[in-house]
């Protein structure tokens, strides 16, 4: 599998929903790797990602993420069919 | 020459009895092992009969633990594995169907024969029916094996892993020894491809591994089978025989015992594994160094609570996400009274799961405005704020253990009035006199939880420089002393029960 970049307006929103001022978001990195990304506020940042693109996650989506590389492939998918 | 084997005893020995499982600090689990080890090493290149020795050695061991009930777990193994290829292979309405099926299925299964009984309890106490329970076995590790089964569906119903096609590496996955009969509940994603791998063991694992086991030998045998047979078991039997203190002390003792018990167990079925070329999930991370509850969950039962998170909580907190924060409370409640009933079918366990759903919505609800406070009064990373929240943790969580050891909901109210109305902390200073052994081994067990990591790492760390003839001598001496201290019958480990 190779490197998925992760955009700088995925990790700036990721960022300000958690607060965190910086931190060095990978694509492998699982969710709770990231700190305050945890179970309860999933919800949160998976909401304000939606918002930001404008697009609706289905639940299985987003049950199938693994990492945030695949967050980044699901974003890129759904801009992708709106435009 | 006859004489030097006798043969009727072997046979018996390998037989299935009901009062002697095969644990795994048991000399014929040694024995055995040793055994496999050896045939492991030399089947090393032939991937399908290593594979089919560490299945047949499974059986055996499954055999030795639930009897005949290993072939309610080798049929498991088939339906589960041919329901995943069915799952995979099927499209639209047929595709649900079949995961739905086989979810019910494990759910039957596991309903069945672990909470029969207790609904035909309940039944008559509300229904004032005298229907009579079921006499049957509970077979081993079935929570465990079942969820093992549900996390493997749902992945393949994902789509996030393929189902096995190979017979032999799924009932591997499925029905391994060193997992089967309390955990971790490994994920098939990320066992199955450790079975695929050729077979690779260097120093450093092999070190690992002793380690491991070696630390878990201590955990079970000297720490909690000495405070549950000697302390714990009698306190909580007739709690008003004894003062409040040592019913707190009891208490305490007894969350010492089920994690030295449990973790215990987790060490030698990872060590095990290891020697065999696995890689197992990770199951406790000091878990009474939490400063929450919901911390806590992140460190113990890590297997379980994982697949709560996973497999429960998320997709339910999706399903109702317009629900806002309502959602997280109702999902939180939920998946908890669920995981209280996973433990155990009794109206004790659903109260403790409950009990644990709703301090983690309070902690939930009042993270923000205490994370206000704690900015406010300049205090938020300090040590002593840490100090108190770790306190206040643990007592919560030992608090709820109450519900989770006593046998009743009455014996478990005689522990809280003892504690709360009948204290007499004078009594310590007697007890600890009369109980030396006792008090030193929760302080000394708590006082090395409460360790740094960095101490821990040490440790390991030293182990593995150590001198081969060293590591030996240690290996030896440790089961020398749990030899010593196996003052009675070898004591189960508590998770079988679950």
């Amino acid at each position: 599998m190779g490197i998925i970049m992760i955009s700088e307006r995925l990790k700036a929103t990721i960022l300000k929903e958690l607060k965190l001022d910086d931190y060095d978001i990978q694509d492998t990195m699982r969710a709770d790797e990231v700190p305050g990304w945890d179970s309860l506020n999933h919800i949160n940042v998976i909401i304000a990602v939606e918002k930001e693109y404008g697009v609706r996650f289905k639940n299985i989506e987003v049950l199938k993420l693994k990492c945030i590389g695949d967050l980044q492939k699901l974003v890129d998918s759904k801009a992708e069919n709106k435009s | 020459m006859n004489n030097l084997i006798d043969f009727g005893k072997l046979w018996t020995l390998l037989q299935f009895d009901n009062a002697d499982p095969l644990v795994f600090q048991s000399s014929l689990f040694l024995f055995c092992f040793i055994l496999l080890l050896l045939v492991n090493r030399l089947t090393a290149k032939n991937k399908i009969l290593r594979v089919s020795v560490l299945l047949l050695f499974s059986v055996f061991f499954y055999y030795k633990l639930s009897g005949s009930l290993v072939l309610l777990l080798l049929a498991s193994a088939l339906v589960n594995y041919s329901i995943g290829i069915g799952i995979e292979k099927g499209r639209g309405i047929s595709k649900n169907i079949l995961f739905y099926l086989g979810v019910a299925a494990n759910l039957f299964l596991l309903g069945y024969f672990k909470y029969t009984n207790f609904f035909i309890e309940i039944a008559n106490s509300t229904l004032h029916k005298s229907i009579q329970p079921v006499e049957m076995l509970i077979p081993l590790g079935i929570s465990f094996y079942t969820f093992k089964a549900i996390s493997y569906l749902i992945e393949v119903k994902w789509e996030t892993m393929q189902a096995e096609k190979n017979i032999l590496d799924f009932f591997l996955y499925y029905i391994f020894f060193a997992n089967i009969s309390m955990g971790p509940i490994d994920r098939a994603y990320l066992f199955l491809p450790q079975v695929k791998e050729k077979f690779r063991l260097n120093k450093n694992q092999i070190s690992i591994a002793v380690y491991l086991i070696i630390l878990g030998l201590i955990k079970k045998v000297v720490i909690a089978d000495y405070l549950g047979l000697n302390f714990v078991d009698r306190v909580f039997e007739s709690p008003t025989r004894f003062t409040g203190i040592e019913n707190l002390l009891a208490s305490y003792a007894y969350s010492l015992q089920l994690y030295c018990d449990f973790s215990g167990y987790t060490d030698m079925a990872l060590g095990v594994a290891s020697l065999l070329g696995f890689n197992l999930m990770a199951n406790f991370n000091n878990p009474y160094k939490a400063k929450s509850i919901a911390e806590f969950w992140r460190r113990w039962h890590i297997s379980l609570s994982s697949w709560l998170q996973d497999y429960l909580f998320k997709p339910m907190q999706l399903g109702m996400r317009s629900l806002g924060m309502l959602s997280n409370v109702i999902a939180i409640f939920i998946t908890f009274t669920i995981c209280g009933i996973w433990h155990g079918a009794g109206i004790n366990f659903v109260l403790w799961g409950a009990l644990h759903g709703i301090l983690l919505i309070f902690g939930m609800l009042t993270a923000k405005p205490k994370d206000r406070l704690y900015t406010k009064l300049g205090i938020k990373n300090n040590w002593i704020l840490n100090i108190f929240k770790t306190f206040i943790t643990f007592n919560l969580i030992t608090f709820a253990w109450i519900l989770f050891r006593a046998s009743s909901l009455e014996l478990a109210k005689e522990v809280y009035m003892q504690i709360f109305t009948f204290l007499h902390i004078e009594v310590l200073p007697q007890f600890v006199k009369g109980f030396p052994v006792i008090a030193a081994l929760i302080v000394v067990g708590y006082f090395i939880h409460f360790l740094p990591e960095r101490f821990e790492n040490w440790v390991k760390e030293l182990f593995i420089k150590t001198p081969l003839p060293l590591k030996a001598v240690i290996l030896a001496l440790a089961i020398y002393i749990t030899a010593q201290a196996k003052f009675a019958d070898l004591q189960p480990f508590l998770y079988f029960q679950f």
